[in-house]
């Protein structure tokens, strides 16, 4: 390593006033500090209630269920809250979402290798992640402004390529089916890629330099401009990560229900920037955990499937999530490091 | 043996504005130079040439005796330059230990994935918050959770800690009680006495007359004044701050 750290200093002389430094203290915010365990304890205190209401929620079919139905949106969740801890926001994931399912299947009916269609899926992604970031970045828009653009541009794609409607697919999706397959017990393939790529980028955040710096370009951007991180460089990357894995989620759609309609993917954003906050994301960046948003699509995939098996009618689900937003929000902001 | 860096003739223009008009400025290995003016006359344009935030419009900079362009804040770093920015220095919501290694992380290599050697730098980050006598002593203690003389006593330390050969620190103490600054201008003098320069930019001419060895005036965008400690007083500078004295009735008085 460069400039290897050689010299302490030895200064003797009064420890400085106004730290805190009980142990207890310490260990207990520690403690509280993992956002994760809030969301954890809802997951939890939904499953009881929701079980209180109808026992068949505690079945292996249900739980499997709530583990399928929040995989593809976890593992855009995943990508929001990489990006939305770089300090910027994608609400292009929804549309990035359907374009991809739609992409997918044109290119298989029109006789594209599977395999090659997921490369060309998941290179124009990229693409659009990188799209972003230039408007961000070079175009000085918020991101919140310029993937709002995105998002409405690629849909309107979306809206006159399908004339509205669906599209299926009609040719075998060969090697791709992987995307989505139920194995034994009932639990699919996606639950596993969602598993596998919360805990890589999980990794990528907490045990690597770019996560390092990552963390830095979005809670403290003047600190990480000044110590020479390049917040082009780290940001541009967060936005294809999001991108891409907005298209891996739109891939498990394609192959789950070899369909796709012209509106799959529009109230993806809510609830993937939802799931993140709900797991922990500050608004502002620079705060949050891979695991908090992963959990954070759990709870609210259990929620979906919870209140399906309450009976209670469908329309309320999007109310639940926004209270359970607004509750989340607070308690982060209570909890928060920020304005100590 | 050549200035530690020497700048000359430098020139910074901001659209129509002149924020330095033809400065020459230097400072030697272990000095402690105090860079004082009104608000407005050029300090802060003046540290950021030198730490590679802005480039010089005209003028030369020698580092070592060599000429030399300051490309980026990165390349500043691995000249052993650093910077100490009012509450800027460190991310608040990052631990300790991240923040001490931030952009020059220990790593571990398993083929091509670079991974963050977090126990090493954990037990680095504990002796050297024991070494600069902070009293919290975790080293995943979040940033924004140490008190201000801490978190300023870290930034610093943290310059020295990586072999840095010159520190500028722009309005450390502007947000210290007494006893913190005290720490701040202790954390200075050992720089010194380490061989490491320091410049010190504050609004508060008596912390800098307190610690150093040469002080410098700027007023819109000239220096006026350049002069060892021991031939003024820190009224002396102040006048010349607030146009009540000419520099040369300070100097020759001396």
């Amino acid at each position: 390593m460069a400039g290897a750290p050689t010299s302490f200093l030895s200064l003797k002389g009064p420890p400085v006033e106004g730290g805190v430094s009980e142990l207890g203290v310490s260990r207990l915010s520690s403690v509280l500090a993992y956002r994760e365990v809030g969301v954890l304890a809802a997951i939890l205190g939904f499953l009881a209630a929701f079980a209180a209401v109808n026992p068949s929620m505690l079945s292996a079919e249900a739980i499997t269920r709530v583990l399928n139905l929040a995989s593809d949106r976890g593992i855009v969740a995943v990508g929001v809250a990489f990006l939305m801890i770089g300090g910027e926001f994608d609400l292009s994931v929804g549309s990035v979402y359907g374009l991809s399912a739609l992409t997918f299947i044109e290119l298989v009916n029109h006789g594209v290798d599977p395999l090659l269609a997921v490369a060309l899926v998941l290179a124009i992604a990229a693409a659009i992640g990188v799209g972003n970031a230039a408007l961000t970045l070079y175009g000085g828009i918020p991101s919140f402004i310029a993937t709002l653009g995105t998002m409405w541009i690629i849909r309107a794609f979306i809206y006159v390529y399908t004339g509205g409607l669906s599209r299926f697919a009609e040719a075998d999706l060969g090697a791709a089916s992987l995307f989505y397959r139920e194995l034994a017990g009932g639990l699919a393939t996606s639950a596993l890629i969602f598993a596998a790529v919360a805990a890589v980028f999980h990794f990528i955040l907490t045990s690597t330099p770019f996560g390092n710096h990552l963390q830095a370009v979005g809670g403290a951007p003047g600190v990480a401009r000044a110590l020479g991180i390049s917040i082009t460089r780290v940001k541009t990357l967060a936005f294809i990560a999001s991108s891409v894995l907005a298209a891996v989620g739109g891939l498990v759609y394609a192959a789950r229900f070899k369909s796709v309609e012209a509106v799959t993917g529009v109230e993806l954003p809510l609830e993937v920037i939802a799931a993140s906050v709900i797991g922990g994301c500050s608004l502002q960046g620079g705060v949050g955990t891979i695991l908090g948003a992963a959990l954070g699509a759990l709870l609210v995939s259990e929620i979906s499937v919870g209140l399906v098996l309450a009976g209670v009618p469908g329309y309320w689900y999007i109310g639940f999530i926004g209270a359970l937003l607004v509750v989340a929000g607070v308690i982060n902001q209570r909890l928060g490091w920020r304005g100590e | 043996m050549p200035p530690l860096i020497e700048l000359r003739g430098i020139v910074k223009r901001f659209g129509a504005v002149t924020a330095l008009k033809g400065v020459d400025f230097h400072i030697d290995h272990g000095e402690v130079v105090g860079l004082v003016g009104d608000n407005g006359a050029g300090k802060s344009t003046l540290a950021k040439i030198i730490v590679g935030y802005y480039k010089p419009d005209e003028g030369e900079i020698y580092y070592e005796g060599e000429r030399i362009e300051i490309k980026s804040p990165a390349h500043a770093r691995r000249l052993g330059i650093e910077i100490v920015y009012q509450d800027m220095a460190l991310a608040p919501y990052m631990s300790v230990w991240r923040n001490l290694f931030l952009s020059r992380e220990v790593v571990k290599r398993i083929g091509p994935i670079r991974i963050l050697d977090k126990k090493r730098m954990r037990e680095m980050a504990r002796s050297f918050l024991a070494e600069i006598g902070v009293r919290r002593r975790d080293p995943d203690a979040p940033i924004g959770k140490l008190s201000g003389g801490e978190r300023q006593s870290i930034a610093i330390a943290r310059a020295v800690f990586f072999d840095a050969k010159l520190v500028v620190l722009d309005e450390p103490t502007s947000a210290l009680s007494i006893k913190e600054t005290e720490r701040v201008l202790d954390l200075i003098r050992e720089m010194s006495r380490r061989g490491i320069a320091s410049i010190l930019i504050s609004h508060n001419i008596y912390h800098v007359y307190n610690v150093a060895d040469r002080i410098v005036v700027l007023d819109h965008g000239r220096k006026v004044l350049d002069v060892e400690k021991d031939r003024v007083t820190p009224e002396d500078i102040i006048d010349v701050i607030a146009h009540r004295k000419t520099p040369q009735q300070v100097l020759g008085r001396g």
